[in-house]
């Protein structure tokens, strides 16, 4: 019994950083109606900054800042040169040149850091673990879903409450006439790339600790936010939280089982989702 | 236009200068095999991104499930060399049936993540059953069979040389077969649901069956690319059905262009001897390949055979371009 409320635990920890990768991939999607296939990529990228960050620094706490807002303004340096080229192109052209960078990040990241994983172990403060009852369990990964849960509470607010959430919600509507009303729709759409991408980075920067760091680990990741993404929904924000959750958690409870039973599932799920409803659970028709 | 000319008109007469020269050219004649088996794959993506307007993540699917049927037909049954590419024909042609009819119901990225949920979906299966597949290790000892007709040996095909040779005819029978196809009523339809699904539907065209065909077709030369690559290596990787093979056969599609058969040689040539000659110097040569697939996308939508065709204005098949054009606005 511990054991299955340890996988479900483990399920809502791993559901929270596929979360903060997924959000950023729909808000993006929602508002740019663009297709970024480097988004697992950019994932990658967090997570070897947030390594060369503690082994110069020696503290995880100025990793976990100083890398997703790395990522975050090299995204909006690429949005700026490159990206913006391609948003009035069919999706097509988005995938092609995306992978393209996805690509060019990967063999870069390996250039780097070498084709051999790294690791990085929690800050000393979270090395423990905590005892509810007979229940124990590590303090980093408590953490991270506290940490994560706190982002998502800002996300919300950010679109939900903000006037930059507003244009964001009403770009994503109609960009043309959010620009006629006077929005600079072009730094709109940089800062909210830059956004999404950050996120990404910054749910690498959490999940090295425990999951370590793979070079090729990109491609699998950027399937994943797309099986949440279609499954809650293109654009929206519960529906990449709740997605995250209900991806995590049959992972997580299936990785002792069968885990490849489990990607076996996710994707089927995503595949019956777009037959059956293709909106997701929490989009709009 | 001039049926016969589009047929065996000028491409086909420089895809077998390629063919005759390559092989003499590149530095090993295995290099020269496996370019055409990538062109083979390559030109059926072609097929679907660009005379259909398919974006399609499940190629590897359809070069996976023909490495492995031929190989465990070879191996179990004692198939020969043509039954077990027939095999591989009859069971990429079936995948992509499958795929197809699903993937076709929805349009735009819908279809590219279904595509795609299919391809991760086919990797996990194949990793799943590794008694059939090997798993990881993937199939090995998979034989190259000799090459007989009517109960007569014609080669026992071990030399590189000479399966260079079969593969070259294969090539050639399916290269023809595919201009055979674009230039028939059947291609232009297709041509014209790429570029305006609705009015093709409005004409009367039922186009998901079109499109459905065309999946079969493109799955059925993937298979047999997929059984050659088995055949020269002896062996079936299960990297044949990640969405790596997928993405990789796209990328090579995308830069030899997609306006015609002739760009999928080239592409595959380029990435397949860039791949072999900067692997050993530059083991990051994929730096190099997502910068080419950006500039291609970005300023060269034509891809290789684009870029050449633009430099070189005066080509008797220019003509033969617009005429499909214009029979699609007609």
């Amino acid at each position: 019994m511990n054991l299955y409320l340890f996988q479900v635990v483990n399920g809502i920890g791993l559901g929270m950083i596929y979360f903060l990768i997924s959000v950023g991939l729909s808000i993006i999607f929602g508002l740019l109606n663009f297709v970024n296939f480097a988004h697992g990529a950019f994932y990658l990228l967090g997570a070897y900054l947030s390594y060369t960050a503690v082994s110069i620094t020696g503290n995880y706490w100025l990793a976990l800042i100083i890398a997703p807002l790395c990522i975050a303004f090299f995204a909006w340096v690429c949005e700026r040169t490159l990206i913006k080229r391609v948003y009035h192109l069919p999706h097509m052209y988005q995938i092609l040149v995306t992978l393209g960078v996805a690509l060019i990040i990967q063999e870069l990241c390996i250039s780097i850091w070498g084709p051999i994983g790294k690791s990085i172990s929690p800050p000393d403060s979270l090395k423990g673990v905590i005892a509810i009852g007979e229940f124990y369990y590590p303090q980093y990964r408590l953490f991270v879903i506290a940490f994560a849960a706190v982002v998502a509470l800002l996300v919300w607010y950010l679109l939900d409450k903000t006037k930059f959430g507003a244009l964001v919600r009403a770009g994503s509507e109609d960009a043309e006439t959010v620009s006629l009303l006077g929005t600079h729709t072009h730094r709109l759409f940089s800062i909210t790339f830059a956004l999404g991408v950050g996120l990404a980075g910054l749910a690498g920067v959490l999940a090295a600790p425990i999951k370590g760091i793979h070079p090729f680990v990109g491609p699998e990741v950027l399937g994943i936010a797309f099986v949440v993404v279609v499954i809650g929904g293109m654009g929206s924000f519960t529906g990449a939280l709740v997605g995250g959750l209900l991806v995590g958690i049959v992972q997580s409870v299936m990785s002792t089982l069968w885990p490849q039973g489990a990607s076996l599932m996710i994707y089927a799920a995503m595949a019956l989702v777009i037959l059956v409803r293709p909106y997701g659970l929490f989009g709009r028709a | 236009m001039n049926k016969k000319t589009s047929i065996f008109g000028g491409v086909t007469i420089i895809a077998l200068a390629l063919m005759v020269l390559m092989p003499i050219l590149l530095p090993s004649v295995t290099l020269a095999t496996e370019i055409l088996i990538f062109a083979l794959a390559a030109l059926a993506c072609n097929l679907l991104l660009g005379y259909t307007g398919l974006l399609s993540f499940g190629q590897g699917i359809f070069f996976g499930g023909g490495a492995y049927s031929a190989s465990l037909v070879m191996l179990h049954l004692n198939f020969g060399l043509i039954s077990a590419l027939i095999t591989a024909i009859l069971v990429g042609a079936l995948l992509a049936l499958i795929v197809g009819a699903l993937a076709i119901r929805r349009t735009g990225i819908y279809f590219v993540m279904l595509t795609l949920s299919f391809s991760q979906m086919a990797y996990f299966l194949a990793y799943t059953f590794s008694d059939w597949t090997g798993g990881d290790n993937g199939l090995l000892d998979v034989p190259r069979p000799a090459l007989t007709l009517f109960g007569m040996t014609i080669s026992d095909l071990q030399s590189s040389e000479a399966f260079y040779i079969f593969v070259a005819a294969v090539f050639a029978i399916v290269f023809v077969f595919s201009r055979r196809v674009i230039h028939s009523p059947f291609g232009t339809t297709l041509v014209a649901i790429r570029e305006n699904e609705g009015r093709s539907s409005a004409v009367g065209f039922s186009t998901n069956h079109f499109k459905l065909v065309a999946f079969v077709i493109s799955g059925a030369i993937t298979g047999l690319a997929g059984a050659l690559y088995a055949m020269l290596l002896n062996f079936a990787p299960l990297s044949n059905v990640e969405l790596l093979m997928s993405e990789n056969i796209l990328i090579m599609t995308i830069i030899g262009g997609t306006s015609s058969l002739i760009g999928s040689i080239l592409g595959a040539g380029s990435i397949v001897l860039m791949g072999d000659l900067l692997s050993s110097i530059w083991p990051r040569w994929m730096m190099i390949l997502g910068a080419v697939l950006i500039a291609v996308v970005l300023f060269l939508p034509g891809g290789l055979w684009g870029g050449i065709l633009s430099l070189t204005s005066k080509f008797p098949w220019k003509k033969v371009k617009t005429n499909v054009t214009s029979e699609v606005t007609k």
